[in-house]
């Protein structure tokens, strides 16, 4: 069942795969779902990994399950007055009682969810308490399950449900019917006490027998209020770095802090302490602490168009540096370097490469440019140098914010490219060096 | 079996139902709870008054930068094991000597290996039946943990270092686990996976004020709008540490010293304002943006 909901999911970007189903079939064994609130609750806890996960994926539950499809940037309100499966239901809506038609799109599309989100498979729930106290047997024990409502007794129900309210959701209701056989099949209790849960004339309340009444009113206008947030849209992290997904390659960039949560053996002041004791060797343990962070920037603020990108840096290190303590040490050039670095902006200050080349090994650098230039400005001592850096400093990668496919072009990128890994000027692309130089052993 | 009824939030704690709904979910399936969100959305507060109003044990372990599923679970602890030990030796040799005097193992002899496993909250978890384990502020923890943990949950079985001892704990029995975390630093997509996700966002001003009631039952009405709309007005000014809902509740607690006229009077202007805003930026950015404009009736929106 619902073999290709997994697929929707995917093609909004949201990871679904065959266990998401299974899980699903282990829900309902347990009895978790009951109406199609229920599945969207369901999907969304098990589906959903990240708050930028809500939007695409209540994109592909109402494509999939409603037949509303949501376009992009578009609200869930406007799709669903334009959907096909909405116009049918307002069609019986309205006729069913003539008042209705004066009522605000707004609270038609509220009353829509609302059924849409409440529907069951277990139609019971939508025919009145009366009838369901008259069909149901009151002395029926919740352990020996519903052995009454056998196969056809629930086609039966769902058919006259059908005529009753849902017969426009044809869409729908041919998978909820899907739904239904499995669970008439797999799992007899169910249909009795998720039947009895919503009208309840046991006084059991549905959540009290296991039977949580998910969607309910609630679960669909909190979709509505989804759609269109901002705040449930992924930030783009093939895009540039810039001031709105700067926090999430800030993210990206924890990783390069190593931190060790080891305990050591020291053997020397164990000796020291043994021997004072009169050989009595009492072992000494000491906290590992390596969380320290050495990073060198090198940038390239020469080219006309690297100066956003300077910002965006310095802001992202900047950050960084307020909110995980470490060295870090920033020297500019101008397009490629040769025996200096300056230590300023505006390149007065020079430092000898040697300095830098006398730190500690342990240095990561990021060397942020676009490394294009005249070909000749590259020449052999300019390589040399490049290559002194990344032959000393194993964790040496540049970040280049010129897109990937252009990089070919310009025959100094791909010189450098000998030299350096490098990668795109991207929280995606950052997350991959930091990725690429952790795996590298000093 | 453990408890699986649906949970709504106490008189203490305001659950809301989709949060209510992820946590049954996740104890039914008898998978963790993952919840993310803002500070001061309550993350921690929910397995708390879970345990609390439903009077079960509660284990909790909280995540820091050196965490290690050691830890969590249970660790031998060597050092102590070599002490023992090396007393022993010294003890004997005291006794030949004929000295009376011996240095203390504590109890503890190196004979019963398992009175050297130091038990983490998991394994005192599994160990009793239907309890609740919370394990808080996961994204402290170093980049390896979240995939250890995994691990370890994945099985419903630790087994003790060196004593070899087995704790294990059926499906129907699995403690509610709940996870929490600030977003400081991505979860690896295999760990959440195995959780049901929840993410709570921050409040807004009426269930606010819902939340507030709850802390606050004797608070009066127009104490508690004025409040919350200068609350949300700060929250507007996107400052560099925005205030939560715990610090609304202590600055609001501070204001209660007051009579009803003079807090007010004291909330428009900013009285106390020490206890919302953390950072001296912060204080000046609010005094540049606010102070003329919460003076004015009226002038509070919505967030």
């Amino acid at each position: 069942m619902f073999e290709s909901f997994p697929e929707v999911c995917r093609s909004y970007g949201v990871k679904a795969d065959v266990r998401s189903l299974l899980l699903l079939q282990k829900a309902i064994d347990r009895n978790l779902i009951h109406t199609v609130g229920d599945i969207y609750s369901f999907f969304k806890g098990s589906l959903v990994k990240d708050p930028t996960d809500i939007g695409p994926y209540t994109q592909a539950f109402y494509e999939y399950f409603v037949g509303v499809d949501v376009g992009a940037g578009e609200r869930l309100n406007d799709a669903i007055a334009r959907a096909d499966t909405f116009k049918d239901w307002l069609e019986d809506f309205v006729q069913a009682d003539d008042r209705r038609r004066d009522m605000e799109l707004d609270d038609l599309i509220n009353q829509f969810l609302d059924e849409v989100h409440t529907t069951t498979y277990d139609i019971k729930r939508v025919l009145d308490g009366e009838d369901i106290l008259k069909e149901d047997d009151p002395d029926m024990k919740d352990d020996d399950g519903g052995n009454r409502a056998d196969g056809a007794n629930a086609e039966r129900l769902l058919e006259k449900a059908a005529d009753y309210r849902f017969v426009d959701l044809e869409e729908l209701r041919k998978r909820m019917e899907k739904v239904m056989e499995q669970q008439t099949r797999d799992h007899q209790g169910g249909s009795h006490w998720v039947g009895t849960g919503g009208v309840s004339p046991y006084g059991n309340g549905g959540a009290a027998m296991g039977g949580i009444r998910v969607g309910g009113t609630g679960g669909g206008r909190m979709a509505r209020e989804v759609m269109g947030d901002p705040q449930y849209y992924p930030v783009d992290i093939d895009a540039q770095i810039n001031d709105d997904n700067i926090d999430a390659t800030l993210a990206t960039l924890k990783g390069v802090i190593e931190e060790t949560n080891q305990r050591y053996l020291d053997i020397p002041l164990t000796v020291k302490e043994g021997v004072a004791q009169g050989g009595l060797f009492l072992p000494v343990e000491l906290d590992k602490t390596e969380d320290k962070l050495q990073v060198i920037l090198l940038i390239d603020n020469g080219g006309y168009s690297m100066d956003y990108y300077i910002r965006a840096v310095q802001a992202l290190f900047k950050k960084m540096k307020t909110r995980y303590q470490h060295d870090l040490e920033t020297y500019y050039f101008h397009n490629t370097i040769y025996k200096y670095v300056y230590e300023d902006e505006r390149r007065t200050r020079k430092v000898p490469i040697e300095r830098i080349l006398s730190k500690d090994p342990n240095y990561r650098i990021f060397v942020i440019g676009d490394a294009a230039m005249a070909p000749y400005e590259l020449h052999e001592g300019s390589i040399i140098a490049w290559g002194r850096i990344s032959e000393k400093f194993k964790k040496s990668v540049w970040l280049n914010p010129v897109s990937e496919k252009h990089w070919h072009i310009t025959w100094t990128t791909t010189m450098l490219r000998k030299i350096f890994k490098m990668y795109t000027m991207t929280p995606r692309g950052i997350e991959q060096a930091i990725l690429g130089m952790n795996r590298k052993k000093r | 079996m453990a408890e699986t009824s649906l949970w709504n939030g106490s008189d203490k704690y305001l659950c809301d139902r989709e949060l209510a709904q992820a946590f049954h979910m996740a104890r039914v399936l008898g998978m963790p709870l993952l919840i993310e969100g803002e500070p001061g959305t309550g993350k921690t507060e929910l397995p708390l008054q879970y345990a609390k109003d439903s009077d079960i044990d509660l284990f909790v372990y909280p995540v820091g930068s050196k965490s290690t599923v050691d830890q969590f679970v249970a660790r031998f602890d060597h050092v102590k094991y070599l002490r023992d030990s090396q007393v022993e030796v010294l003890n004997a040799q005291r006794d030949e000597k004929g000295l009376s005097t011996k240095l203390s193992t504590g109890g503890r002899s190196t004979d019963q290996l398992k009175d050297y496993v130091m038990q983490g909250p998991a394994a005192k978890a599994y160990s009793t039946p239907n309890s609740v384990l919370l394990i808080d502020e996961i994204d402290k923890a170093p980049r390896e943990f979240p995939n250890d943990l995994l691990y370890a949950l994945s099985h419903r079985k630790f087994v003790m270092p060196e004593s070899g001892d087995v704790i294990e704990v059926s499906e129907e029995d699995m403690p509610a686990i709940v996870i929490t975390s600030n977003r400081e630093q991505e979860l690896p997509t295999a760990f959440k996976g195995r959780c049901i996700y929840h993410y709570i966002s921050f409040p807004p001003p009426e269930t606010m004020r819902d939340i507030v009631r709850k802390h606050y039952p004797k608070a009066d009405d127009d104490i508690v709008q004025q409040a919350i709309d200068v609350f949300y007005q700060l929250r507007q000014l996107g400052l560099e540490r925005s205030p939560s809902t715990r610090e609304l509740l202590n600055w609001l607690k501070y204001m209660q010293t007051f009579s009803k006229e003079e807090t007010i009077e004291r909330i428009k202007k900013l009285d106390g304002l020490g206890a919302l805003i953390k950072t001296q930026d912060d204080v000046r950015r609010v005094q540049r943006n606010l102070m003329d404009d919460i003076k004015k009736p009226g002038g509070a929106s919505r967030y």
